[in-house]
């Protein structure tokens, strides 16, 4: 309280100081006045009396110097005049300022922009209240990398939750529904238990969640909105909840809608959310049961390893009921919410993270450079300063408000340089990073970047303001190097050893790249074209519908100029979507079905006979579809080469009859062997895989279909034909067409993203530290520029000087390289589990990044050292 | 701030300056300085000028409260009074000091009979 009223009267007198100072002023005044008086009362001449006045009084300056350190704030007084003095420095010498103030833009920017795409995967809280509390749980099985659990045993587990306060459960992924009143669109829907909201502890911002009566099979349809659509589509209107929304066949009523910053668990975008309206009586009787996502909020102050435990008992009886073959590779899970979300984006996170730190370090150490060569410019002036009175510590402290001041400079340049490079970001991302488009330059964001240009500035600004000038400045002679020069050579090493470690990892990164873009796919890409359409559930409601929609497409797309053949599939190679079983399932004729486990996945496809010509996938044994296999009577099948191997090792499979899923359907006739090709992506390994003739038959899913079309000619034309096409047959249908060899390469677009951006943060690293070699060598050489002159006199050759300087350049450079290889030891073992077909520890890799750093320096370094080989003896040693 | 060498301590400065302002009313700064040394019978060598940065510490912190008057002597100056925070103040500030010199005083009487 006390404190507080003196800083207020203390800040007052900030606001009023001509009035305080004349105040000031009278009142010692009028003590002088009197203490003279009272001495010419006492006999003593007006001059004497006056004189003895002053003596009494002490000094008249130090009283008034002390009265308003007491007066004002002197802290701030003196920040004023430290920050109107740096200032006034910087103007003085604009290049440096410039110089200064552009690193430490590109090293916060930099940073800053990283963080704000990190921050929400690896530190910003999710949108749900005590988010750490929330977990995935369930089941984890080889079909399944998300935790899930089924109907049956759900309804059951629900009722007794053990460890967890509140659970719920989803039907994995989201829906397409079909808006069937005016302006009919197709939306995502999400299929949720009565008790979602509740658990992840979210309020409708309109309106009220489901009730459990709704969440009953039969129940009237009610619907929750996203802020999205309600903002879209009915114009952010309050009296929506006494509106109605057709879905499909369904009228349904709205009854809330969701907060903005809502997002499902998931990550998946849905326009609305539906009661899942699960049957219990349903899920018992055909038991196991569906699939659900299950979601949970952990009791306080109960672990995660806690909950695994006392779920472990109900584990052991749910794996009972699961098929034989299953039971040893199914799982228990409990993950936290964040860990489902951010998967495998966690470590690249962390890398980008530290790289990018990596490169401010390196900025922060050039500009230290900078400023400790500007110091020796300035000995002579704090040496002066120093000698008529300024501290020690009055002196850093100026020092240290003109590096806060570049430091904040260069953080408002460097939110200049993130946004750029958020924007350049979010355009070369991949899919799948999580609230990557949410990345921004926000509050929390604007903090943190204020924090780093602090945190720099203290960095780089410590060691020139712990300096302390030398007396013998004074003479006006030349600073003896001593610490400062090893102190900047340590510098340059720390630079060296820094950038080697990124150049290290980005090459690393780029050679894994370039493996993942080389792996043989199998099939051919070029000049093929892919369309990709999804029949709505509400226009195409049956399979014969559906099939004769695309049968139709198929037949106006054949008869296309420029094509040489249309193939049609339900799903499309190299990356991981298709229809997959387990080994176990394919009975072959005349043995005895697999006991023990699964045997691990087999995918497969349904396929039209041009799908092998279509991709160019051989066939190597037998032969490929026909047209008349698409007849209902026929029952051919095509295995893999690697499937081929498996199910029938040393027999010729042609002609073997196989039974699928389970010994349901029919015997089918192995009629040909096609080729391998990559199906999990670039870097998995492949799964074994069968082809099933493309036709109306029930395991064959007819709701999308890609249709595979290879050109003679430009595929731009031939797609906006494609589109054409479609749409005259159905001008509702999104109709999605790329080239294959887009989708091949989207397959690459995340190593791609960590590596163009490591890439990047390794170039500035090197370019940062070659621009430091390049000004300490150039400082050195100007320093020594007698000495050289000396040498030069006493018959040194220009180039023994060359060498002289560059030997010097060398002792640092490898000292810096050294510990850079140590470093990048280390840190390479960090990216293992990114890279592809490379070895973190790659020789070759390593003396490359080496070279490329070492060519760098000496390039930096040969230019001022070359100024070395010309000093003129003569005007150098008139220097002084 | 630093005080005249160890002449007159910060705190007893603060004391002293309060318990003067009790015993003679509202005085201006040359009339406190007069008073102190009239007192100490010029034991305390005080530096008339270190009383200002005190005054106006004591004013900031509320004890005492000044304005422009008028002297004996018709000359313009500013009086210094007490206020009732500065008079509970000293009666805080005076207890402790007294509670000080008597440790100290039985303390050297220890020492002496030891």
């Amino acid at each position: 309280m006390l404190a507080l009223r003196v800083l207020a009267s203390r800040l007052l007198s900030l606001f009023r100081k001509g009035r305080v100072e004349q105040d000031l002023d009278a009142e010692v005044r009028s003590h002088l006045q009197l203490l003279t008086e009272e001495n010419i009362r006492r006999g003593l001449s007006p001059e004497e009396a006056s004189r003895a006045a002053r003596r009494e009084f002490g000094g008249v300056e130090q009283t008034k110097e002390s009265y308003r350190d007491q007066r004002g704030l002197p802290f701030f007084d003196a920040l004023l005049q430290d920050l109107r003095f740096a200032l006034r420095t910087l103007a003085k010498q604009p290049g440096f300022a410039v110089v200064a103030i552009l690193t430490l833009a590109l090293g916060i920017g930099a940073t800053t922009a990283v963080f704000s795409v990190v921050d929400r995967i690896l530190f910003r809280s999710l949108p749900y209240p005590n988010d750490d509390r929330l977990v995935s749980f369930g089941l984890l099985a080889p079909i399944e990398r998300d935790e899930f659990m089924l109907g049956a045993g759900y309804v059951d587990f629900r009722k007794q939750p053990g460890p967890f306060e509140a659970i719920t459960s989803m039907v994995p992924g989201t829906t397409d529904c079909d808006v069937t009143e005016q302006q009919p669109v197709r939306l995502n829907c999400g299929l949720v238990e009565q008790t979602f909201l509740p658990t992840l502890g979210v309020q409708p911002i309109l309106g009220r969640n489901f009730t459990p009566e709704e969440d009953r099979p039969k129940a009237p349809k009610v619907a929750l909105l996203s802020y999205g659509l309600w903002k879209s589509r009915f114009g952010g209107d309050p009296g929506v909840l006494s509106k109605t929304i057709s879905l499909g066949n369904d009228t349904t009523q709205i009854v809330g809608v969701l907060p903005a910053n809502f997002e499902m668990p998931t990550l998946r975008s849905a326009d609305i959310l539906l009661p899942q309206a699960l049957d219990e009586e349903q899920q018992r009787r055909s038991a196991p049961g569906a699939v659900l996502r299950t979601f949970a909020r952990l009791k306080p102050g109960i672990t995660i390893s806690q909950a695994v435990a006392a779920l472990q008992p109900w584990f052991e009886q749910a794996v009972l009921g699961a098929p034989p073959q299953f039971r040893k590779e199914i799982h228990l899970s409990v993950r936290t919410l964040r860990d489902r979300q951010v998967r495998d984006v966690r470590l690249a996170s962390w890398i980008l993270l530290g790289s990018v730190f990596a490169v401010l370090l390196v900025a922060c150490t050039n500009v230290a450079n900078l400023l400790l060569s500007r110091a020796t410019g300035r000995e002579r002036e704090l040496a002066v300063r120093a000698a008529l009175g300024a501290s020690r510590a009055r002196l850093a402290r100026q020092a240290l408000t003109e590096s806060v001041l570049l430091g904040l400079l260069g953080g408002v340049l460097g939110c200049g340089v993130a946004l750029a490079l958020m924007h350049l970001f979010v355009s070369v991302a991949p899919e799948g990073i999580p609230h990557l488009q949410q990345a921004g330059l926000d509050l929390r964001v604007a903090a943190f970047t204020f924090g780093v240009a602090l945190i720099s500035a203290v960095l780089f600004g410590v060691a020139p303001a712990l300096h302390r000038p030398a007396p013998e400045m004074l003479t006006g002679k030349q600073a003896p190097l001593g610490t400062r020069r090893v102190l900047r050579q340590i510098l340059v090493s720390a630079q060296i050893a820094m950038s080697l470690v990124l150049l290290t990892g980005a090459g690393l990164l780029l050679r894994s790249l370039w493996n993942l873009q080389n792996v043989p796919t199998g099939l051919e890409a070029e000049r093929v074209l892919t369309e990709t359409v999804s029949l709505g559930a509400y226009r195409y409601p049956t399979p014969a519908q559906q099939f004769t929609f695309f049968t139709e497409l198929e037949g106006r797309l054949k008869s296309l100029p420029g094509v040489t053949s249309v193939a049609m599939s339900d799903t499309l190679p190299p990356a991981g979507a298709m229809r997959s079983t387990i080994f176990a399932a394919i009975e072959v004729a005349g043995r005895p079905p697999l006991a023990e486990g699964t045997g691990g996945m087999v995918g497969w496809r349904a396929v039209t006979p041009d799908y092998f010509s279509a991709l160019t996938i051989p066939i190597i044994q037998g032969r490929g579809f026909r047209q008349e296999d698409r007849l209902p009577s026929e029952n051919p099948i095509i295995l893999s080469e690697t499937l081929a191997r498996a199910l029938l090792p040393n027999e010729n499979p042609i002609g073997k009859q196989l039974r699928l899923f389970r010994m349901e359907g029919p015997w089918r006739t192995v009629v040909g062997v096609a080729a391998d090709v990559k199906n999990n992506g670039l870097a998995a390994n492949s799964d074994p895989e069968f082809y099933l003739p493309w036709k109306n038959e029930h395991v064959i899913f007819l709701g999308s279909a890609n249709m595979i079309l290879r050109t003679r000619i430009n595929s731009s034309a031939v797609s906006t034909w494609m589109r054409e096409q479609t749409t005259a047959l159905d001008p509702t249908l999104p109709v999605k067409i790329e080239t294959m060899s887009e989708r091949v390469s989207k397959l690459a677009d995340r190593p791609r993203f960590n590596a163009v951006l490591l890439s990047m943060f390794a170039g500035m690293g090197v370019l940062l530290a070659a621009i430091g070699m390049y000004g300490v060598v150039g400082f050195l050489v100007a320093q020594r520029t007698r000495e050289i002159g000396v040498r030069m006199a006493l018959g040194a050759t220009p180039p023994g000087i060359l060498r002289m300087v560059l030997s010097d350049v060398a002792r640092w450079t490898i000292a810096g390289a050294a510990s850079g290889l140590i470093g990048a030891w280390f840190c390479a073992r960090l990216l293992e589990s990114l890279l592809f077909e490379v070895r973190a520890h790659d020789p070759l890799l390593l003396a490359l990044a080496l070279l490329l750093l070492l060519v760098a320096a000496f390039l930096a370094a040969w230019i001022p050292a070359r100024r070395a080989m010309r000093v003129d003896p003569i005007v150098a040693l008139r220097y002084e | 701030m630093t005080p005249p060498r160890g002449e007159v301590l910060q705190g007893t400065l603060d004391l002293i300056v309060l318990k003067t302002l009790e015993a003679m009313g509202p005085l201006h700064g040359y009339g406190i300085a007069q008073r102190i040394q009239q007192v100490s019978e010029d034991l305390l060598k005080l530096n008339q000028g270190t009383l200002y940065p005190a005054l106006l510490r004591l004013e900031q912190r509320g004890w005492i409260s000044s304005k422009w008057g008028v002297s004996d002597n018709n000359r313009k100056a500013k009086y210094y009074s007490l206020t009732r925070a500065g008079l509970k103040q000293l009666a805080t500030e005076a207890e402790s000091w007294e509670r000080m010199a008597a440790v100290i005083a039985r303390l050297l009487a220890g020492a002496q009979g030891a």
